[in-house]
């Protein structure tokens, strides 16, 4: 685990650019792999069908649409949450390159 | 030019859209024009560019700039003080066939300075499906009337031939023509107005203001986006249809002082009528932008000079002729602007000056539902379940999405009361009210949003018929921000009566677990609501903000004595044990602790 220090930039408020490039936990400076590429690929992840995770009110009678949620594997916070059809890619966020 | 009288003339443009706005509600009498505000007024430049944007949907400010150069062109020559034109084309300007633009130029000392523009969802326009909505066209040829640009008044005078044209072609002819009439009078509000603008300071003067506040709006959001954090950001929505799904996505990517908003990889125009042309697409990525990016800017030109579209022909987003696009405005421009406000709030959240100026999704699921029929007083009507225009707020970096709050994409829209849609038709509320865990969770909640359900009630004919465009059902669209969690998806649910012989459900303190019968999933095409059966409409919560582990258990437990949020879900979803009405301050560490350790542990695991 790393210290957030002085960050270059951000994500998004939970997912910030550190020393040389890095994407790391804004809550615990965990690192999330090269800013440039997506910090998804490193962060944990759940995915599991919408009515499993959210109960009634999200039953939409189709177990391909799933919830995605991503959270840093240090702390284990939630940063990021999408809903997909289940084999879709995951959306990537990125600072411009530099 | 003096900054007083810089600062009075953009005053008073901002009057004038607004007294035309009022008038256009006071001489219409729809429902979805004065109860749920489906209309826009904005002023244009003489030629054609966006001068000052009105409140509405504002997906129609850009569109109704390419509706008055689509008339410049078309009428060059032959465009006269007086004149109204009509536009409704979707493959020239327009939204979809029902969203008829009426524009009308403003002369002053005989030479054409500006153009007045409004817009309202007539009652009907001769689609294959009553109120303009059409899920069961096929193509455009069966959306009903559309016209690339006709002149409806010939120097303040009614084209009769042209308006009795029009009104043989729709269901409703009494009340197309009252919308019509009330779009003339919004426009002859506006140019009288702005002529008097012109007498008082001058025609240069006061176009050396306009010229200079479409300037002054292209500075300030070129400075604003320099402040912001260069990136891009990614969004998808998914809309299905009969089984059908199609995808809108969206690579936002900002730099410097430019926004480039890229839908590559959204999926080939669809079967069904969600698509939208280009230029909806344009407008429904603007409708976003002008309230989250130019809360404090004028909406003009000087806005959408700094801001590119790249949308692929013959997309879902960019249709190709003949396409049906009759429900665009729910379909595909609506996952426009859910998208684009989805970017737009990451970009936003990303900075740490304008982080409190980000927003979850709002209201990201119209539902349009068209009742028609034979009314209890022998007539007939058409019209929305405006309830479509209640919306819910999405979640804020700082507080909680607006219960039933609107949407982002109309900072006016409302719903009707429960007693104005029972006077029209012949149905009956059970009730209507906001609906439990529909908004998405989060450190701050999205706001909620509604249920309801009706019955036929006194209907001459046993009850009436209803056309549903409702896509989406399968996914929430109120995405969340910064792990919040989406709100809620739609739900459209017809209730089949028991054959019992028992008396039709007259109250509804449970909800739909109140009403009894059989349960069918409807979502697109034309049904019944006769007889004892129901229709349960439950809509969108907006999207949620940050892990929803760390909201203030006192919030949830607030929630849930609210109604607003089950006590499964505040365990399940938000790790707050509630006990005899109280926070279990322990018990909830304790599960808010395992929970975190499962996330982890699942992450060991794999």
């Amino acid at each position: 685990m790393s210290s957030t220090g002085n960050l270059a930039g951000r994500i998004s408020p939970g997912v910030g650019v550190g020393s040389g490039g890095r994407a790391v936990c804004t809550a615990c400076g965990h690192d999330l792999g090269p800013a440039a590429g997506p910090w998804k690929d490193h962060a944990g992840v759940r995915e599991v069908p919408l009515a499993q995770a959210g109960g009634e009110a999200y039953d939409t009678g189709d177990d391909a649409v799933v919830l995605r949620q991503f959270h840093c594997p240090g702390c284990a916070v939630l940063l990021d949450t999408e809903t997909a059809m289940r084999g879709d890619p995951a959306l990537v966020d990125r600072p411009a390159a530099r | 030019m003096d900054p007083m009288t810089f600062s009075i003339i953009r005053h008073r443009l901002f009057r004038i859209v607004d007294e035309a706005v009022i008038t256009l509600k006071h001489v219409s009498g729809s429902a979805i024009t004065n109860e749920g505000h489906d209309l826009m007024v904005s002023l244009y430049r003489a030629d054609g560019t966006l001068l000052m944007g009105g409140v509405g949907f504002l997906h129609h400010l850009t569109s109704a700039a390419e509706a008055c150069k689509a008339i410049i062109r078309r009428f060059a020559g032959d465009i006269h003080e007086g004149d109204v034109f009509l536009l409704n084309d979707p493959y020239t300007a327009a939204l979809h066939t029902s969203d008829i633009y009426l524009v009308a130029p403003i002369h002053f000392d005989g030479r054409l300075v500006a153009w007045a523009a409004c817009f309202v969802h007539v009652t009907d326009i001769g689609a294959v499906n009553p109120g303009g909505f059409a899920p069961q066209a096929p193509d455009i040829f069966s959306e009903g009337f559309s016209s690339p640009g006709i002149k409806l008044m010939d120097r303040g005078t009614m084209r009769r031939d042209v308006l009795d044209t029009i009104l043989n072609m729709v269901r409703s002819p009494e009340m197309v023509t009252l919308d019509l009439r009330s779009m003339i009078a919004c426009c002859n509000v506006a140019r009288d107005r702005m002529q008097a603008l012109i007498a008082k300071y001058g025609p240069a003067k006061v176009d050396d203001a306009c010229a200079r506040l479409v300037e002054q709006s292209e500075a300030l959001l070129r400075a604003r986006l320099r402040e912001l954090p260069d990136g891009s950001w990614q969004s998808r929505q998914y809309l299905d249809v009969m089984g059908r799904t199609a995808r809108v996505v969206l690579t936002m990517t900002k730099t410097a002082d430019r926004l480039v908003f890229d839908f590559t990889g959204s999926d080939p125009q669809s079967p069904h009528s969600i698509n939208c042309t280009k230029w909806a697409a344009l407008g429904g990525l603007f409708a976003p932008l002008f309230p989250l990016l130019c809360y404090d800017i004028t909406w003009n030109e000087g806005v959408i000079r700094p801001i590119e579209m790249i949308a692929p022909e013959g997309s879902i987003v960019n249709c190709t002729r003949p396409a049906p696009v009759s429900v665009a405005t729910v379909g595909a421009i609506q996952s426009v602007n859910n998208a684009a406000c989805t970017t737009i709030g990451k970009m936003l959240a990303a900075s740490d000056k304008y982080r409190e100026e980000a927003t979850a999704v709002w209201h990201a699921n119209h539902f349009a539902i068209f009742k028609f029929g034979r009314n209890q007083r022998g007539g007939y009507s058409i019209g929305i379940l405006t309830e479509t225009f209640a919306g819910a707020g999405g979640a804020r970096s700082f507080a909680d999405g607006v219960e039933i709050g609107g949407e982002v994409p109309n900072p006016i829209s409302r719903m009707a009361n429960v007693e104005q849609v029972e006077g029209t038709f012949p149905i009956r509320y059970l009730f209507r009210r906001r609906a439990r865990d529909s908004g998405g969770p989060g450190m701050f909640r999205g706001g909620t949003g509604g249920e309801m359900a009706i019955v036929p009630h006194k209907a001459p004919d046993g009850g009436i018929d209803y056309v549903i465009s409702g896509k989406g059902a399968r996914h929430p669209m109120s995405e969340g921000l910064a792990g919040g969690w989406p709100g809620a998806p739609n739900s459209y649910i017809w209730v089949h009566a028991p054959e019992d012989g028992g008396d039709a459900p007259v109250s509804g303190a449970e909800g739909i677990d109140s009403l009894p019968g059989r349960r069918e999933r409807v979502s697109w095409g034309v049904f019944p609501l006769r007889g004892r059966d129901a229709l349960y409409v439950r809509w969108n919560g907006g999207g949620g903000y940050g892990d929803p582990l760390a909201r203030d258990p006192e919030l949830v437990r607030a929630d849930v004595v609210a109604g607003l949020v089950g006590t499964a879900s505040a365990r399940r979803i938000y790790g707050v044990e509630i006990t005899d009405g109280a926070v279990d301050a322990a018990a909830t560490q304790a599960l808010r602790t395992t929970i975190r350790q499962s996330r982890l542990a699942r992450e060991a695991a794999e």
